[in-house]
């Protein structure tokens, strides 16, 4: 018997010679993002942070498509700066987000990071990015902690969770036999956040609660122990926070368990955003109020075009991710227009400059504390056509960020 | 030059190469290293469990999560001395293995398996419900960066000489144990309970003091992780953290001393580098890899002896 | 009624209903760990195929066609796959029971590998059929009727078991494997025939648990050790080998999520757990399993 002999050192030396080859790439430790000035004919390497995977994988796919609308519609270019996207998945927690921010910043060298749904990865990340004093724009994330330490690299074109949630909870206050509430938001940072913001706003406008409950996030299918709790606590209303496949799911039950009949549903308006969202959720949405500071079905002329030219592309009406994803490149092209390089200290001093965003499809608003300060709608859930859409109630009016 | 001394020289040798791997790696891979070591520690501290005395935990992952959210927390709300956190961490890690072990090891075989994982499963749901001291699920997050002696470990490099320190000592803590005779009296029973207790030892006691050991160091290791991250979320402590690291000990082989570092390393190479550019299917290579392993190589890649193919010389069955 | 069950029985109701489920799922691998020995860790993916097999075949709103055909199909690819675990199983059936498991292990993460590869990260959500899709009023309360026949469905599932393994000849050399399959095997009868045959209708069963879970689970990543764990605390609760008590354990754990959520909220994890742990440690043969082996 004559077979090649696997010796122990051989093997050894041949699983390192792989995991060397495997790790030359990641050797080249020179800086290759960007070259040259904002000023014409440069390039800009951008990492996109969204979700692939997971809950909010629908909601992940409609930023990218912002994204890319976006660029296509201004010749693939950030301010006369070529760009070159890297696309990140954060998946559902932070365990995995984290580490993909991590791996654009050091291993992919991005200038500017620009996504992120989660408010825990935002939070997980924001040490690490303004270590690494690179500029992110947070296109969804609406955990207060991520702006409220005033870090100049960190800016938001989304919303603060609390913002939403205290619109409903004044707007529900001054609605004579409302009646209690109960509140029930996921187990994670947004949630206890908008349950929060409501709750704060509502009892201010002396409103009283009948009960809260948060389901654990991203491990919850089945809502009938807390459907039974809403309907033993002589509940009047149900104020809810879900999103992604969570709000199908928490809808449809709603429904299917009786309580749509009997007790409203009211939402922070990502419980029916996103036509795929709607369209499973069916019957099930109609008459669901929600507050938000977009939807499609805005009478100004910005988002008549914008929507217009989403059906184009992608025949289902766009939603709010859409749309900050969208502002956040417009935020982007005019700070890099004025920046006068592109390290992430130059970057964050241009976006202080940026002033009021005038043309962005939710209507003008603009930064304060480096998060948006903006209008909220009420809208309501009404069937045009053959589809579901979210129509406009009225103007709640501009909010300041709400911490 | 006897067997011995060439173990200890590859050894050193192995250490002189990692020590000089930050100078010419880049930052990326200076901190894909740092979480390597971590892991390493974490498998090896496992096997002082699956192979050395022969209990095979699918709930290791709790002791490493329990150790990295107590050094967290220190370095939140106390001190950011690196040598203070892992002290928290290797007690925590101990305490928590000490409960549980007190329990588990009364149990044999496949029920000690599930005994485990049913620890494994508790701490993590205690992580995601205590929210004032875990923070939930969304983890504790903002840790800030580690001191040793007063100088700030910020840079990946100097973190990663540190890291490998914290290994190369939790590694000669383990080489210590199993070359005394409470290393012995473990292998004898992992090969033969029912002989050992008829000799006359207190098999529980020893089992239990095996099962704190490993859950110590496995502490450790996760506050390791956690100074490296600078975030411990509920995933660190269950299923998701239990799993890969027995896949590494017997991708990398049990029993010997290299096997688990080798193992780990390439688990999370597998899964964490090449992951993207595999379409991010770094864990069906690494499903191949393991059954590969547990059909052809029983012993792990570390027994691959010289001689015709791979001969699985292993311990008696089990 | 008395206020509390008032209160809850729509809980209980629940729990009745989520406990079928999990009966279908678990009797498998009850069935499996009793009479081999063999913790099948990839019982949780077979039911994580199954729901895919639903979402692939009969889309979000299934007909009557379609639904039924996810089932006849995912039973027959359960089956395949239960065959195929048992031999290579049976390939390892010299070394340790830990190397059994293990290899169980390395197949389910391949396998959760490909199905994400082939369906997609995202959560797919699934309606039940037409006719099954509404809800009825019972005591006043609305409750969807798919998990009602979900009810019925368990209950037959559970007597139509019950009557393999106590009254037919296949019967009896399962419960006599279960206690002996050595003296089986002595006797003439071939242990590995039996064994694969037991692998493959638990598989089936799994994953036709995974269909019929759909329109309440949906279809996504993870899934698959969410089932697995509760079907691990439902075998280890009610006994190895034993069909009465994987329904008896199904019932309590489908209570235990159902009522237990709705009263102990966070706390019902730590209660199912826990109880997981106590029974592995007081008796780890579970409620109903014999000492030696298993009635049904």
């Amino acid at each position: 018997m004559n077979h090649a002999r696997i010796t122990r050192r051989r093997l050894l030396g041949a699983m390192g010679a792989t995991s060397a080859l495997a790790l030359l790439p990641a050797c080249k430790s020179r800086s290759e993002g960007g070259g040259g000035g904002a000023a014409g004919g440069g390039r800009i390497k951008i990492g996109l942070v969204v979700p692939q995977s997971g809950v909010y994988a629908t909601v992940g796919n409609e930023m990218k498509r912002a994204w890319e609308l976006w660029l296509e519609r201004h010749g693939g270019k950030l301010a006369k700066l070529d760009v070159t996207t890297v696309v990140a998945d954060e998946g559902e927690s932070p365990q995995t987000g984290v580490p993909a921010i991590q791996k654009l910043i050091q291993s992919d060298q991005v200038d500017a990071i620009v996504g992120i749904i989660s408010s825990a990865i935002a939070l997980g990340a924001k040490d690490l990015v303004a270590d690494a004093k690179k500029l992110m724009i947070v296109a969804n994330a609406g955990a207060a902690k991520i702006t409220a330490a005033k870090s100049p690299y960190i800016w938001r074109t989304s919303f603060t969770n609390a913002q939403i949630a205290a619109a409903m909870g004044k707007h529900l206050a001054t609605q004579a036999g409302a009646g209690p509430v109960y509140a029930i938001a996921p187990d994670y940072a947004a949630g206890a956040e908008v349950i929060k913001g409501f709750k704060d706003a509502f009892e201010a406008g002396g409103g009283k609660l009948a009960g809260e409950a948060k389901p654990a996030f991203g491990k919850t299918q089945d809502y009938q122990p807390f459907l039974t709790g809403i309907q033993g606590s002589g509940a009047k209303a149900t104020f809810c926070f879900f999103a992604g496949a969570e709000a199908i799911a928490f809808v449809k039950q709603y429904a299917q368990f009786g309580l749509s009949a009997q007790i409203p549903l009211y939402g922070s308006g990502f419980l029916t955003e996103g036509a795929a969202v709607l369209a499973a959720q069916g019957d099930a949405a109609a008459g669901i109020q929600t507050t938000l500071h977009y939807s499609s079905e805005l009478d100004n002329p910005t988002n008549k075009d914008f929507v217009a030219a989403w059906k184009a592309k992608y025949k289902d009406p766009p939603a709010v991710y859409a749309v900050q994803m969208w502002d956040a490149a417009s935020v982007l092209n005019r700070a890099l227009a004025t920046a006068t390089a592109l390290d992430g200290d130059s970057l964050a001093k241009a976006m202080s400059s940026v002033g009021t965003i005038d043309d962005s499809p939710r209507g003008p608003w603009s930064f304060d504390g480096q998060t948006p300060r903006q209008k909220i709608y009420l809208r309501k859930v009404e069937k045009r056509g053959d589809a579901y859409v979210n129509a406009v109630v009225t103007d709640l009016g501009e909010t300041a960020p709400v911490y | 030059m006897t067997a011995q001394a060439r173990r200890r020289l590859a050894w050193l040798a192995a250490l002189a190469v990692l020590a000089v791997a930050p100078l010419v790696l880049g930052t990326y891979a200076s901190a894909t290293l740092s979480r390597i070591l971590a892991f390493a520690l974490f498998a090896a501290s496992l096997d002082l469990l699956v192979g050395v005395t022969g209990l095979p935990s699918l709930g290791h992952g709790a002791y490493f999560g329990t150790g990295a959210y107590a050094a967290g927390w220190v370095a939140i709300h106390v001190t950011r001395s690196g040598p203070v956190t892992l002290v928290a961490a290797a007690v925590a890690g101990a305490v928590v293995a000490a409960i549980a072990g007190s329990v588990a090891v009364r149990a044999r075989g496949v029920f000690f398996l599930m005994l485990t994982l049913a620890v494994g499963e508790i701490v993590e749901q205690i992580a995601q419900s205590w929210q004032s001291v875990t923070g939930g699920s969304d983890g504790l997050y903002s840790i800030p960066s580690t001191e040793l002696a007063g100088i700030s470990l910020g840079d990946v490099r100097w973190f990663c000489w540190y890291a490998l320190g914290v290994f190369a000592a939790g590694m000669a803590v383990l080489r210590c144990i199993g070359g005394a005779p409470l290393g012995q009296t473990l292998r004898g029973i992992r090969d033969n309970e029912p002989r050992m207790r008829a000799l006359g030892y207190r098999t529980y006691h020893y089992k239990l003091a095996a099962f704190v050991i490993a859950g110590a160091i496995a502490g450790v290791a996760g506050g390791l992780l956690a100074a490296q991250q600078r975030l411990v979320t509920p995933a660190d402590l269950g299923f998701a953290s239990s799993v890969p690291v027995l896949l590494a000990v017997i991708i990398g082989g049990e029993a010997t001393w290299w096997g688990p570092c080798l193992g780990a390393a390439i688990v999370v190479i597998l899964r964490d580098v090449l992951g993207p550019s595999l379409g991010g299917h770094g864990s069906l290579v690494l499903g191949v890899v393991f059954v590969a392993v547990v059909f052809l190589l029983p012993g792990g890649l570390a027994r691959i002896r010289i001689g015709a193919g791979a001969g699985p010389a292993r311990g008696t069955v089990r | 009624m008395p206020a509390w069950i008032d209160a809850h029985f729509i809980s209980l109701l629940n729990g009745l209903a989520i406990g079928s489920l999990l009966f279908i799922l678990a009797v498998g691998l009850s069935l499996i760990f009793g009479m081999m020995d063999v913790l099948n860790l990839a019982h949780g993916v077979l039911f994580l195929a199954g729901a895919y097999a639903a979402w692939w075949l009969a889309g979000a709103s299934p007909s009557w066609p379609q639904f039924l055909a996810a089932v006849l199909v995912a039973g027959a690819a359960g089956a395949l796959a239960g065959s195929g675990l048992s031999l290579l199983v049976e390939r390892l059936a010299r070394r340790s029971h830990l190397d059994q498991a293990l290899l169980t292990l390395g197949l389910t993460l391949i396998a959760a590998d490909a199905l994400s590869a082939a369906f997609g990260d995202d959560v797919h959500t699934i309606n039940p059929p037409p006719g099954l899709d509404g809800s009825a009023l019972i005591f006043g309360k609305a409750y969807p009727v798919y998990r009602l026949a979900l009810i019925g469905l368990g209950a037959v599932l559970a007597a139509a078991v019950h009557l393999v393994v106590e009254r037919t000849s296949i019967g009896a050399l399962i419960r006599a494997t279960v206690a002996d399959r050595h003296m089986v095997a002595s006797v003439g009868v071939d242990e590995r025939r039996v064994k694969l045959a037991v692998f493959a209708v638990g598989a089936a069963l799994a994953a036709i648990a995974g269909v019929l879970g759909a329109p309440v689970y949906g279809a996504r990543p993870g899934l698959d050790g969410t089932a697995l764990l509760l079907a691990l605390v439902v075998v280890v609760i009610g006994g190895l080998g034993s069909v009465r008590g994987a329904l008896v354990g199904a019932l309590v754990i489908g209570e235990i999520e159902s009522l237990g959520r709705a009263v102990l909220s966070n706390l019902a994890s730590f209660v199912l757990f826990g109880a997981l742990a106590l029974v592995l440690v007081l008796r780890p043969r579970g409620l109903f399993g014999a000492a030696s082996g298993a009635r049904s």
